[in-house]
């Protein structure tokens, strides 16, 4: 070791005694510093393990990623099964409001003389002749 | 690729270094701890995926990127602060509230069977040390720095610096020197 060496190593001696011995504040924020670029460090390093992972499950296992059309139907199949769902509800409406008609219709016909026909179209009298009928 | 574990194994051997290496840029040890914290984050983001070997000189670039950055940046916050003052009242009751005690630090020390009249002297000492390496021209300090307490070769000192392996060389030795003398000056035998 020649004398620039020697002086310099002394020298770096006391320069790493002397951060031995940093205000707790001072070492404190730094290992707050290092554990936050850590967390940002993270997402890069997840990302990259599961690229990895799965191209690996590619090399090991081929390729079983399912076709463009099955991939499609897979998007397609909960859009038509709402609509499917909708025109349903709305059929079993129609269906609902026909047999309240019917009913009216039906009390219209064998009905005393003394209710006005009037009253029939109301829709507070046809749920009053289902709730009497109960 | 450097692990998660290695990554910090690694920041936490620098972290102290990085420091004390900032703040005799900057001369602010808020300003230091900020630099040190960028360049920190600068690493993880963009550097996280490259092999453990490579991360000592990658930070140095970082933070001596980082710390020059600053000094761009502290110079265009200055001119608009010169030109702003002369059109601001001058405020002198500024630090009348402010209680010293707040801004006064507790040391911790461990060191046992050392009198208090050695403790005092060797701390002297290490800060006289510390004032000398500050009092270094830029350029000598950085290469001194990087060289002989980062541990980075003449090369990658060279390539962290951004000049030829001769002028490190140069640098260093001149930083020595200097050091050396100015040590000797004030009674420290190294």
């Amino acid at each position: 070791m020649n004398n620039e060496q020697l002086t310099a190593h002394q020298i770096r001696l006391a320069l790493d005694e002397s951060i031995d011995h940093l205000p707790f504040r001072i070492t404190q924020r730094l290992e707050q510093s290092r554990i936050a670029a850590l967390a940002r460090a993270m997402p890069v390093q997840t990302e990259l393990a599961v690229n990895r992972a799965s191209s690996m499950a590619v090399a090991l296992h081929g390729d079983h990623r399912p076709s463009v059309y099955f991939r499609l139907l897979s998007t397609l199949a909960p859009i038509l099964l709402v609509v499917a769902g909708l025109y349903g509800i709305d059929a079993w409406n129609d269906a609902e409001e026909a047999a309240e008609t019917a009913d009216i219709d039906a009390e219209l016909l064998l009905a005393d003389d003394d209710v006005p026909v009037s009253a029939y179209a109301d829709k507070g009298f046809g749920v009053f002749l289902k709730n009497s009928r109960q | 690729m450097a692990s998660r574990q290695e990554l910090s194994e690694f920041l936490k051997s620098i972290e102290r270094r990085a420091f004390k290496q900032a703040v005799y840029a900057v001369r602010d040890n808020e300003t230091a701890l900020d630099v040190v914290q960028d360049a920190m984050f600068k690493l993880a983001e963009k550097y996280a995926d490259k092999p453990l070997a490579e991360l000592p000189l990658l930070f140095q670039r970082i933070l001596q990127n980082t710390i020059h950055d600053h000094f761009r940046r502290q110079k265009v916050r200055n001119l608009w602060t010169t030109l702003l003052s002369s059109l601001r009242p001058s405020d002198e009751s500024g630090d009348a509230d402010r209680d010293v005690l707040e801004s006064m630090e507790v040391e911790g020390d461990t060191r046992q069977g050392e009198s208090a009249a050695q403790l005092v002297e060797r701390e002297q000492i290490l800060r006289m040390i510390d004032d000398e390496v500050q009092k270094l021209p830029p350029r000598q300090r950085e290469a001194f720095v990087m060289r002989y307490w980062q541990d980075l070769d003449v090369a990658e000192t060279a390539i962290a610096m951004g000049c030829s392996e001769g002028s490190v060389k140069t640098h260093c030795s001149r930083a020595t020197h200097t050091l050396a003398t100015a040590l000797r000056a004030k009674g420290i035998t190294l």
